[in-house]
Order: structure tokens, then C-alpha cells, then sequence
């Protein structure tokens, strides 16, 4: 007779998970922050030679002359903390653009806050720091002990809220990491409660998040994270509000973290990693692509840029000129610089050197590392990196200067 | 509906945990059977002690900080270790731990990033893993097992309706302490086969 029961109530609970599994939202295709207008790229476009060739770092290149217009250069607001690091940004829904960034006594430290401050374009000045999580209202809000708090990546949610995801260890260091996450109603003034993220069967250890999220066409986001304990390796994650519904693989092994991705299309994606490989393999960035939304990954060659083991950025503007900012180099992450790739192309080039300390012995280069790019109306760019951990350094490219650059570029390649 | 209260049940399950393991811990240390009322009675103080804010330094609860190392129990885990104070309380078969075992052994190094398939994804909602789970729950109920088969139903039920922070089915299921649980049992069952044979021989041997 017990047995019946136990029988009945596993179908009671097989009915009810079959109507769960089945109510499970669709995967659909991504789009697009702005509408890619790949006919503006007419006249911006640079002119590269047939084939992709390596990109080699343009030594001789130099900052590209600007004598007009200027790139607007700054600093992320002081905290008085020693150590900051892993700066991102969002744009705000009347421009400004909000910044977040982990500050403390070093990186991992207990006293390691996540904090705020606004960019109005208009006066190009920083509002004062606020903070937006500390250890202790993390723990308390997520009733368990956390012992350091790590990377913030702010997203748009379809509604309109803002959403941060910020990465969180309760033990051991950052690959003992999980992700959390915090939302506003009023663009990041006030937070609601936190929300733990549960991405990884082992107690739920060694997700990170440092890359911006993508957007799903029913809203939901794409967020790249990845693993950083016995596997190094990129996944998808698909989040609902504070949840994640489900995750793919980007990558395998132990050789590739931090995934930005590039979308080409509503099915269609390329994720470029930091590369975490050993001393005997290159140094260059490994790449995955998607030709189902991000549902399946398959890893392809690697781009032939040089890359230190250390974070890249990406940004696509309207016009479909894809930017990314990285350390192109093989050791060390004292060289920061911006390469572009036009539409259509397949050859990366470098448009600006942002830091370099080449010329400087060993022990006194400084390290340049974690860049975020944004932008606020598809033809400009927000570039937010650590500058030798002391400092967040903040650049604006207006959409006149990459004209400029481009036509720069043209010449030199006349040349 | 339930996220609202998805912390406070979460502090109460793993407060009632921690107080189920003392408890469990007591009984193995202890010579005599501790009578049922007693180990509810220790149960029951020892939760509260891990479920309210002691104060002093501690900025959270007993239980939030060992929530803090462990994670989230899944389900399964949770309502074995409660069951097992119980007085009528059935033996976990082997024939449960064994195939327990051996898909933990397959399932940790392909989830923690072994080559590109993840069967952990398959716990959002493959219904292929679904059914598997159902036919495991069939064929514990017709092994005998029948806690088996409310224990596997209860940790179903709990992800349909989002009872824990995770959405993925495997979180209701399995976790490393039940997988390492599992899989200790496995040689402690074949030691203790082996000692009740000697000793039988030893009893029984032909004079």
C-alpha cells in the first residue's frame, strides 16, 4: 500500500516537473543595442589590404596625432583607497554614464567595497563616489558568509531597471568566486535586495563575471562569465531577473577566461577570451563562436593578437566598426592600445596606443589592465581602465575622433 | 512566490541541518540509543541555537556562515540526513549509493569544465534527464526503497517550484557531500561484507 502511495505522489511530482520543464522560455536571438548601419561604414571605412594578416603591435605608431579633435582624458573619482581595480559602465537613461569599481586596502581584501559615481557629459566631471555594496550589507542581504567582494558589470534589464552583477568568495580566493546580483529602479541610485546566482554544481564555487551582458530578443540577458578553479573556461549564462535558467559552454579546458562576445547577427556570435594557457602554447586570444544565439559554441582559431593573459574589451558602433581595447603584448600588461576592425573586414588594426612603458626597465613598468568600453549612442566610446592599480583611468572617444582616427589610419596606409 | 522567503527557508533548512548532524554525530559517539524524544529535543534547540543571530562579533547567524562555506544542500541530502533521526528510520540501500556514486564520478569532471558537454546544463530543463530521473525513481520504489521514492518526488516538486535559488534540477538532487557519502559507501560496504564473512567462517568452520 505504501508503496501505491510513494507511486502516486512521483507522478503527482513527474506531472508537475513536466509542466515546469515545458513552461521553460524559449531560446531566442539576440539583438542589438542600436541597429547596426553597416552603410554608414562607407565612408569611415579604413581601407585594408586583401586577406587578414597577424596584427603585430605598430610599434612606430605612436599616439595617433590628434591635433583636432582631442580625446577627453580622466580620472574615475578618488576613494582614498590604496587599491582599485575592475572598473565598468553603463549609460544612463539622460546620457550620463555611471561607473562602478571595486576599491579597498588591495585587491581581495575584506574592506573591498563596489563603488558608484556618475559622468555628466555635458560639464565632463565625475559626481562623488558612492558605495554600492560593501562585505557586510552583501552577507546580510544574502544571508551567508562572504568574505571579499570582487568584479562588478552593471546591464540594462528590458524593462528598463538596472542591474548589477558583481562577483562575490566566501572561501579561498577568487576562483572559490560565485556571482550575485543587485537591481535599481532609479538608475543606481538605491538597490533592492541581492540575489545569489547559482551557476556551478560544486557548491557553487568558481563563476566570475567581467564582461557586459548581451540582450535576448524576449528580453531576458546573456551574461559571459567563466570558471577559474580546476577548469578555465568561458560559459553563457541566460539570466531571468536574478536567476539563472540556463548556460552554455563557450569554451573548455584550462587556456580561456573572460569572454567578450560580438554579436553578427540575431544567431550569430564570436567570443574573444583572455588567454590563461601554459608557458608553451600562444599567447594570443582564443575565440569561440555561435551560430544558434549562443546555444552551442564551438572553439575556432585564434585571433593573432598577442595577449599577456589579461582582459580585452569590446564594443561595436553603429556604424559596425567593431573596437576592442587590450595589452597586446606577450608578457607584462604595460601597453595598453585600441584596435579597430571595420565591417565586413577581418584585419585588426591598431588606432591608438593608450599606455605604454616599454621604454622603461622591467621592475618600473606599471600594469594597464581591465578595460571596459562603452557607448552612449553608438558612435562614441567610454574606455574605463586600472591604471598601475592605484587609479581608474577614464577616456571619451567622440564620434569625431574616430572619423579622425580612421582618415589617420587611411594615410599611414597610403603611405 | 517564493523568493521573498527563498533566505529565511534557506537559513531554516541548513539550520535544521547542522542540528540533524550533531544530533547524527551524538548518536555514533554515544554507546546507548538516544531515546527519539531526546534527539527531537536536541534537535530543536540545536536549530534555534543556528538559526537566530547570536550577536557578539557575529554579524550573521550560525547557519548562514556554514551556508557561507557549503552552498545550498540539495534536497535529496538534506531529507536523508532529517529522516535518519527518525526511529523507523530505513537503511539507504546500496543499490542507491552505487549508482549514485558512479554518476557523480561522471557527472563533477564533465560539469567542472572536461571537454565542451555539460551535463549540468541539462538540469534547466532537458526532459531527457527528467525521465531519467523518474525511471531511477521507479526503480528504487520496486527495489523496496520506498523513502527513496518520496525523497526523489519531495526534491522534483522543489525545483518545479523554484524552492531554492537554483533553477537547475541537478542542485535537487545531488551535491558533493551526498556524492562523497556515496561514494565512501561503496568500499565501507565491501570491508564490512568481507569482515561479516570472516567472521562467519571463523564460527562456522568445520572442526
Amino acid at each position: 500500500m505504501s508503496r501505491v502511495i510513494a507511486f502516486c505522489f512521483l507522478l503527482l511530482a513527474s506531472v508537475l516537473t513536466y509542466l515546469h520543464v515545458d513552461s521553460r522560455p524559449a531560446w531566442v536571438p539576440f539583438t542589438s543595442d542600436y541597429p547596426v548601419n553597416i552603410a554608414n561604414q562607407a565612408d569611415d571605412a579604413l581601407e585594408t589590404t586583401e586577406g587578414s594578416k597577424p596584427v603585430k603591435p605598430l610599434k612606430n605608431t605612436g599616439p595617433v596625432k590628434m591635433a583636432q579633435p582631442t580625446l577627453q582624458m580622466g580620472w574615475l573619482p578618488d576613494t582614498g583607497a590604496p587599491s582599485v581595480h575592475a572598473a565598468s559602465l553603463i549609460t544612463l537613461k539622460d546620457g550620463a554614464v555611471r561607473a562602478f569599481w571595486f576599491a579597498g586596502s588591495r585587491e581581495g581584501a575584506p574592506d573591498v567595497v563596489i563603488n558608484t559615481a556618475v559622468f555628466d557629459p555635458q560639464a565632463s566631471r565625475w559626481s562623488a563616489p558612492t558605495v554600492v555594496m560593501d562585505r557586510v550589507s552583501a552577507e546580510k542581504g544574502l544571508s551567508r558568509y562572504i568574505a571579499k567582494l570582487g568584479n562588478p558589470v552593471p546591464a540594462r534589464m528590458a524593462d528598463g531597471r538596472m542591474q548589477l552583477f558583481f562577483v562575490t568568495v566566501s572561501i579561498g580566493g577568487w576562483a572559490g568566486s560565485s556571482i550575485s546580483s543587485v537591481i535599481s529602479d532609479d538608475e543606481g541610485l538605491t538597490w533592492d535586495r541581492p540575489q545569489r546566482l547559482i551557476s556551478s554544481p560544486l557548491i557553487n564555487l568558481s563563476t566570475l563575471v567581467k564582461s557586459p551582458a548581451l540582450a535576448f530578443a524576449d528580453g531576458r540577458l546573456g551574461l559571459p562569465a567563466y570558471h577559474e578553479w580546476i577548469g578555465r573556461f568561458g560559459e553563457f549564462l541566460r539570466i531571468d531577473a536574478g536567476r539563472v535558467i540556463d548556460k552554455r559552454r563557450m569554451s573548455s579546458g584550462r587556456g580561456a577566461i573572460q569572454p567578450v562576445v560580438f554579436t553578427d547577427g540575431p544567431q550569430v556570435a564570436s567570443a574573444f577570451f583572455r588567454q590563461t594557457r601554459s608557458s608553451s602554447q600562444p599567447k594570443q586570444i582564443p575565440v569561440s563562436e555561435t551560430k544558434d544565439a549562443g546555444q552551442s559554441w564551438v572553439v575556432s582559431k585564434d585571433l593573432e593578437i598577442p595577449n599577456p593573459n589579461s582582459a580585452i574589451a569590446a564594443l561595436t558602433l553603429a556604424n559596425g566598426t567593431r573596437l576592442m581595447v587590450l595589452n597586446n603584448i606577450e608578457a607584462g600588461r604595460y601597453r595598453l592600445v585600441m584596435v579597430m576592425r571595420k565591417a565586413n573586414s577581418d584585419q585588426w588594426q591598431v588606432v591608438q596606443v593608450l599606455e605604454d612603458d616599454e621604454s622603461l626597465i622591467n621592475d618600473q613598468h606599471r600594469e594597464f589592465s581591465y578595460p571596459y568600453l562603452i557607448s552612449a549612442n553608438g558612435e562614441d566610446a567610454h574606455l574605463a581602465y586600472t591604471w598601475d592599480r592605484k587609479k581608474i583611468r577614464h577616456i571619451y572617444f567622440s564620434a569625431a575622433w574616430f572619423k579622425h582616427a580612421i582618415s589617420i589610419l587611411k594615410e599611414k596606409e597610403a603611405q | 512566490m517564493i523568493t521573498p522567503y527563498l533566505q529565511l527557508i534557506a537559513l531554516l533548512e541548513m539550520s535544521l541541518t547542522c542540528a540533524v548532524v550533531f544530533v547524527i554525530l551524538a548518536q555514533k559517539l554515544s554507546s546507548i540509543d538516544i531515546p527519539f524524544s531526546v534527539r527531537l529535543l536536541a534537535v530543536l534547540l540545536l536549530g534555534n541555537l543556528f538559526f537566530w543571530p547570536l550577536g557578539m562579533s557575529m554579524e550573521l547567524p550560525l547557519a548562514a556562515y556554514v551556508r557561507g562555506v557549503t552552498g545550498e544542500l540539495s534536497v535529496v541530502t538534506m531529507l536523508l540526513l532529517w529522516s535518519s533521526v527518525i526511529p523507523s528510520n530505513q537503511k539507504t540501500p546500496l543499490g542507491f549509493k552505487v549508482p549514485l556514486a558512479l554518476i557523480a564520478i561522471a557527472f563533477y569532471p564533465l560539469a567542472l569544465g572536461l571537454g565542451m558537454l555539460d551535463p549540468y546544463a541539462w538540469g534547466y530543463g532537458s526532459i531527457g534527464l527528467l525521465i531519467a530521473v523518474i525511471l531511477f525513481a521507479i526503480i528504487c520504489g520496486l527495489a523496496g526503497w520506498i523513502k527513496g521514492v518520496w525523497i526523489i518526488s519531495f526534491a522534483m516538486i522543489a525545483w518545479a517550484s523554484h524552492w531554492h535559488e537554483s533553477a537547475n534540477l541537478w542542485d535537487y538532487l545531488l551535491d558533493p557531500f551526498l556524492a562523497i557519502w556515496a561514494l565512501i559507501a561503496i568500499p565501507k560496504a565491501i570491508y564490512q561484507k568481507r569482515r561479516e564473512k570472516a567472521q562467519s567462517g571463523y564460527l562456522f568452520r568445520a572442526g
